[in-house]
């Protein structure tokens, strides 16, 4: 039981690794041409975009704490969303518990399988976000095969910005929008 | 039954050797053209009350040429009319003064049941000359929008050189309720209709070559499939993909389809081919999200969007020795490109801090300019078959609707597609 425990762990980091190589924002160089001023303006614009990142998944930890009961059991494990960072595929810490319940109800209910569904916010274009709806659709995929469940009862659809939970131009609406949904059949 | 049309061009010769509108040139400047009020071919003609509807239609097709300055009434000292239709017996002065460039008459005899018979003719004002006409035996209210179809396509090539444009048709992807279906229009929006009934979410049309069929990418209950539909039987039939990933299908100008898909666990751009489709080579992978593949007329040149080396940027294949060149490098977020059809320019989207914005590369110099100033987001740009519009979506009144402009910035003028969101547009190519 300890080394399947032990291959569980090493397996996670792995592919904690991958998605940080694979699916991590890249940076691209800039002009060579920029001046100070707009390097500088760059700069707070990222130190910005982090910022509101890093309150918004103070957010969703919160929302995620309030929904475990008394009890601290999911209300429903097997179709709580993850969100995920902009242009990115990672699985965020908070992902992982909800993906390590939802591993959980999937092993204590062995006929059921599940179809992880794929979104992003508006702000890319469409294709391109159809994309990476369907790699954090497969991100999710994976993890969940690496916590054990078997990947026959998995499949994966991206609907890209399709099917929006929130409308609005703001980050509050468009953090919403970029998730993986989770349907039992 | 076909519409009758005769063409009548004296001068037709001299117009094409004249051609006085450059415009692909710099500083384009705009030819005031003056589209005078309907009366009798003949003294005695009756003209029916349908010549109305045919000038409303023509006015609104002149504000899709931006070249063109469609001239009030008002601007004619003395009135817009003309004594008779045709030279001589036209007093060019008045509008020589007032600055017009050209003059289009419309000559109207009325047959029965309140369609007739229609002569349009276009002259040069300073010189006098006739630079052609047309003559339609049988306008009526079903085809009135052909009828302003064909004349401004013929008065965009008499004056350009350019043709084909206000013939051409646009397809898109518009939202019924919580899905889209395919439609298509003309090129400016005029007569749209649904050819698409498959469910679920369908959207990235995409012409043949010969403009007989349209593939889409359908998003349904059994995930995504690539989507063909035939005009010709107005049959569609969807082909499942065994990866479960079917993106931003393209017609191959040799046959087939180019799109991304997932191969042996491997997404990328494959060539479909065969009667179900099926993958046959990969045209573009990488370890990032390469989509939306494009070709030039002849085929020989694919532009696509990729992650390969971070953010998305548009990259060009050669398509017969497979090098692969990158072609943007301001901006982070590049994706959505257009190759026009004879692949000297390139539209693409750019995200900004202000949004989305269409610019145009020039794949020689590699110069670039913005075409499209929101607000919003401006995306998914398509060259049309002249290689000189560019339509759009953008989100700038709220919803996604489709607008045009052109390769010089020109204001972006909403496209009449009928309630709910437009998306996706692509023109069919010229034949």
């Amino acid at each position: 039981m300890k080394s399947f425990v032990k291959l569980v762990a090493i397996g996670l980091c792995l592919v904690l690794a991958m998605s940080a190589v694979g699916c991590g924002k890249k940076q691209v160089s800039g002009s060579p041409e920029l001046s100070a001023e707009e390097r500088a303006r760059r700069e707070a614009e990222a130190r910005r975009q982090a910022e509101l990142e890093a309150l918004r998944q103070r957010d969703m930890d919160a929302q995620r704490a309030r929904e475990l009961g008394a009890g601290g059991t999911v209300k429903n494990a097997l179709t709580e969303m993850i969100f995920f960072a902009y242009d990115s595929s990672e699985i965020s810490p908070a992902a992982r518990d909800i993906l390590q319940q939802k591993a959980n109800a999937l092993k204590a209910q062995p006929a059921v399988r599940l179809t992880v569904e794929g979104y992003c916010d508006e702000r890319g274009t469409p294709e391109y976000n159809m994309a990476l709806g369907q790699r954090r659709a497969k991100s999710a995929k994976e993890y969940l095969t690496l916590l054990g469940v078997s990947a026959a009862r998995l499949t994966t659809v991206s609907y890209g910005e399709e099917r929006p939970l929130a409308t609005g131009q703001n980050e509050a609406a468009w953090a919403k929008n970029r998730r993986a949904e989770f349907k039992p059949n | 039954m076909a519409l009758a049309m005769l063409a009548f061009a004296a001068g037709w010769a001299n117009a094409q050797q004249g051609l006085t509108i450059d415009i692909f040139g710099p500083g384009q400047a705009k030819a005031n053209l003056l589209l005078s009020r309907p009366l009798g071919e003949a003294a005695a003609d009756r003209v029916p009350v349908l010549s109305s509807d045919l000038q409303e239609r023509i006015h609104r097709n002149l504000r899709y040429m931006p070249f063109l300055r469609d001239m009030p009434a008002s601007d004619i000292i003395g009135g817009d009319a003309v004594p008779t239709p045709k030279a001589p017996g036209i007093d060019f002065k008045k509008f020589a003064m007032a600055r017009t460039d050209y003059l289009v008459t419309s000559g109207w005899r009325e047959t029965s049941g309140g369609s007739g018979q229609v002569n349009l003719r276009v002259y040069e004002v300073y010189s006098g000359n006739f630079l052609f006409g047309q003559e339609y035996s049988e306008a009526k209210s079903g085809n009135i929008q052909e009828i302003a179809d064909r004349f401004c396509s013929k008065l965009m090539e008499v004056l350009t050189g350019r043709k084909g444009f206000f013939e051409s048709k646009l397809a898109f992807a518009r939202k019924e309720g919580a899905g889209k279906e395919i439609w298509i229009s003309g090129p400016t929006g005029s007569g749209a209709r649904r050819v698409t009934s498959a469910g679920g979410i369908n959207t990235s049309p995409s012409w043949s070559t010969d403009g007989s069929r349209i593939a889409f990418a359908h998003i349904g209950d059994k995930g995504h499939a690539l989507g063909v539909h035939s005009l010709g039987t107005g049959r569609t039939d969807l082909y499942p993909v065994a990866g479960g990933v079917l993106i931003g299908p393209c017609f191959l100008p040799g046959g087939g389809v180019a799109a991304t898909v997932e191969v042996n666990g491997q997404q990328g751009i494959y060539q479909l081919e065969g009667p179900s489709f099926k993958p046959s080579r990969p045209l573009a992978t990488s370890w990032g999200i390469d989509v939306s593949p494009c070709f030039d007329k002849s085929g020989q040149r694919m532009a696509f969007a990729s992650g390969r080396q971070g953010g998305p940027q548009i990259f060009v294949m050669d398509v017969g020795s497979g090098q692969v060149t990158r072609v943007t490098f301001e901006g982070k977020y590049n994706t959505s490109p257009s190759l026009s059809p004879d692949g000297k320019l390139l539209a693409y989207s750019r995200d900004s801090s202000e949004g989305h914005r269409i610019y145009v590369h020039d794949m020689v110099s590699g110069a670039e300019k913005q075409v499209s100033f929101g607000p919003g987001f401006d995306q998914e740009p398509s060259f049309d078959p002249t290689g000189y519009y560019i339509a759009f979506s953008s989100n700038r009144t709220g919803t996604y609707r489709l607008y045009l402009t052109t390769v010089h910035g020109d204001e972006a003028i909403p496209l009449d597609t009928g309630s709910g969101e437009a998306r996706s547009p692509d023109w069919a190519p010229a034949n």
